[in-house]
């Protein structure tokens, strides 16, 4: 159990303010914000790069707080790789084992290890420079899973490769994750990142941490009103995906909406409220998703009103004021909303049934 | 770049830097083709000037790494720590590249002359005034600005997360600076070098107030070009010249080759 407890650092421009977070063993923890949040200097200060201003943090009961970096265990992977370009890859990977004085036959056998389960072992002999961004990020990846950490840490690991090699990549974090049951917090702006890999999700802003909780959680009860618009897609649910010719049928508790995707098993959908539309008749025209429902809430949220929708889960409606007024609708009023399977997005979920 | 327009702006400009290198290449060609052959050879064959050459090297080779032992580490806390008075260390740090070399000279003068510092060294048999260790620390003092703002620059150049990352795979400060940031920094730490024994090589104001120029005891290079012009013996004085210049033309290939980044 990683346990960070108030930390507190100023460091002018970025931040943390009294930061409190408890991560298990073995938990895929996703921490998204906004740039300037303090998210990398939380991931670093828990490496160790930097000393709190205030607060603790303790690994498994110890406390590491003022420890120095190479007793946490603790390692970390960044966004423009930081391969040291003046060895090969198979130096990079094996550098914290050779730190720690492994003999050299047992480090040529685990930097092997690392290179095959990342598929980079026909790179071993290279220079970094001479790889590519994904290629690089996977050595990088390596380097640090090769030292069996209790932690891994990654910031924006994704976010500087094009969309093929990110989804690639993402997904065989996401087998890693498996396969080796280590710790990792990953800083991301990616919402796809915290729907497929994410056991919970942390918000950060300004220095703080918003809200932690599972995935849908997050999505569905935004705690305050910077998480609601940071998150944006207010209508998030979590349901199972079957996909026949490229239509998905997604069963969320008694209703089942229809998207384009062919994305099966445990999924998120999202739907933007300004695309659902509302009317008190049943509508005519021949819309794929179509729910009769009652409206359990209305909000005023400047020149949008936001209602509340129960069609047996609880949709957000947007509607522009004069729309709202020419509808004169109530609370309690039973109406019908519909949306086009095209405005509906479909992410992969990650199985809660482990 | 737009090509086949007639600009006068760039019909002129290019002219004046085309001429500028055309009349540095005509100063060096006049200097190299002065003397005759003979004339040269016999002249690069004199015990002064062997003993010019080999002082020169010397003290150069010396004056660079006192150089490098002293600036490589400051300019390492200037790119990479905070601490107060960081400013007004940097600017000073400067001073010695705008201080006329001779006013440097008279300051070490001073300093070796007459402070109890200077005297006590000289008891201690570390004698710098009119003597060549006088020469190497006027090449130092000239020089190390030179050293430190490459190497700062090469410093700033490189993320700060090399280290962290090092750190985080089981080295101390130094081990990361040691393993990973020296080795990154080569180039500009060759670059550096390079430029700053060039530049000790040729040093003659800050090493004539210091060391003096005494024929045979601190003639350096550039001091023998003095001598030897002043007494006429132009042969001397332009072999001297000749070297100096073929030094030069190599440490500038070198600098151009490796010292891209770190260039001020």
């Amino acid at each position: 159990m990683l346990q960070i407890q108030n930390i507190s650092k100023d460091m002018g421009e970025f931040f943390l303010d009294s930061v409190s977070l408890d991560i298990s063993k073995g938990e895929y923890m996703v921490i998204i914000g906004p740039t300037g949040a303090g998210k990398t200097i939380l991931l670093e200060t828990v490496a160790g790069i930097y000393e709190p201003d205030g607060g603790s943090i303790h690994l498994d009961g110890n406390d590491i707080t003022r420890a120095p970096p190479k007793e946490r265990n603790i390692t970390m992977v960044y966004q423009d790789y930081m391969l040291f370009p003046h060895l090969t890859v198979e130096e990079n990977i094996g550098f914290g084992l050779k730190s720690k004085k492994v003999p050299s036959d047992e480090i040529h056998e685990a930097v092997q290890r690392y290179a095959e389960m990342l598929h980079i072992a026909h790179l071993l002999h290279r220079y970094p420079d001479t790889l590519s961004g994904g290629e690089q990020q996977r050595a990088a990846i390596a380097r640090a899973m090769v030292m069996n950490p209790w932690a891994l840490l990654l910031d924006e690991p994704l976010s500087a490769l094009d969309s093929k090699t990110r989804e690639n990549l993402r997904k065989e974090l996401k087998d890693i994750h498996e396969i080796t049951k280590t710790t990792i917090i990953h800083i991301t702006h990616n919402f796809e990142e915290v729907f497929d890999l994410a056991d919970r999700v942390a918000i950060m802003n300004e220095g703080k941490i918003v809200q932690v909780g599972a995935p849908d959680e997050i999505f569905r009860r935004p705690k305050n009103h910077f998480v609601a618009e940071f998150v944006g897609a207010t209508n998030v649910f979590k349901g199972i995906s079957t996909s026949e010719n490229g239509i998905a049928s997604i069963k969320i508790g008694d209703i089942i909406i229809r998207a384009h995707s062919e994305i099966e098993g445990d999924a998120y959908i999202s739907v933007r409220p300004e695309e659902i539309l509302i009317s008190t008749a049943p509508l005519a025209s021949p819309i794929r998703n179509a729910f009769p429902g009652k409206i359990s809430d209305i909000r005023h949220c400047g020149a949008m009103i936001r209602l509340n929708i129960d069609i047996g889960v609880t949709f957000v409606v947007a509607l522009t004021r004069q729309g709202f007024e020419e509808a004169e609708l109530g609370i309690g009023d039973c109406v019908y909303i519909a949306f086009k399977a095209t405005s509906v997005h479909l992410f992969p979920g990650k199985s809660t049934t482990e | 770049m737009r090509r086949g327009v007639k600009s006068p702006l760039r019909a002129a400009t290019i002219a004046i830097g085309v001429g500028l290198a055309l009349f540095i290449v005509l100063l060096l060609l006049l200097v190299v083709s002065h003397p005759t052959l003979e004339g040269m050879i016999s002249s690069l064959k004199s015990p002064e000037i062997h003993f010019a050459i080999y002082l020169s090297l010397v003290t150069s080779v010396i004056s660079t790494i006192l150089c490098i032992l002293i600036g490589v580490p400051s300019a390492y806390a200037l790119a990479r720590y905070d601490f107060p008075g960081k400013h007004i260390v940097n600017t000073i740090l400067d001073m010695p590249l705008a201080l006329p070399p001779l006013v440097a000279g008279v300051g070490l003068l001073l300093f070796f002359g007459t402070t109890p510092v200077g005297e006590a060294l000289a008891m201690a048999g570390l004698v710098f005034v009119f003597t060549p260790l006088g020469i190497i620390i006027a090449q130092f003092f000239v020089n190390v600005p030179f050293m430190l703002r490459i190497m700062r620059s090469t410093f700033d150049g490189i993320s700060p997360r090399y280290e962290y990352v090092a750190k985080t795979l089981g080295c101390n400060d130094t081990q990361a600076l040691w393993r990973v940031t020296l080795p990154m920094a080569a180039n500009g730490f060759l670059a550096g070098s390079v430029i700053t024994w060039a530049k000790g090589i040729g040093e003659f104001g800050a090493a004539l107030m210091l060391a003096g120029a005494t024929r045979m005891s601190t003639e350096t290079l550039p001091i023998s070009l003095f001598l030897n012009m002043s007494c006429g013996k132009l042969d001397l004085a332009i072999s001297a010249a000749t070297i100096l210049i073929i030094m030069s033309v190599v440490s500038l290939y070198i600098f151009e080759r490796y010292g891209g980044f770190a260039r001020f």
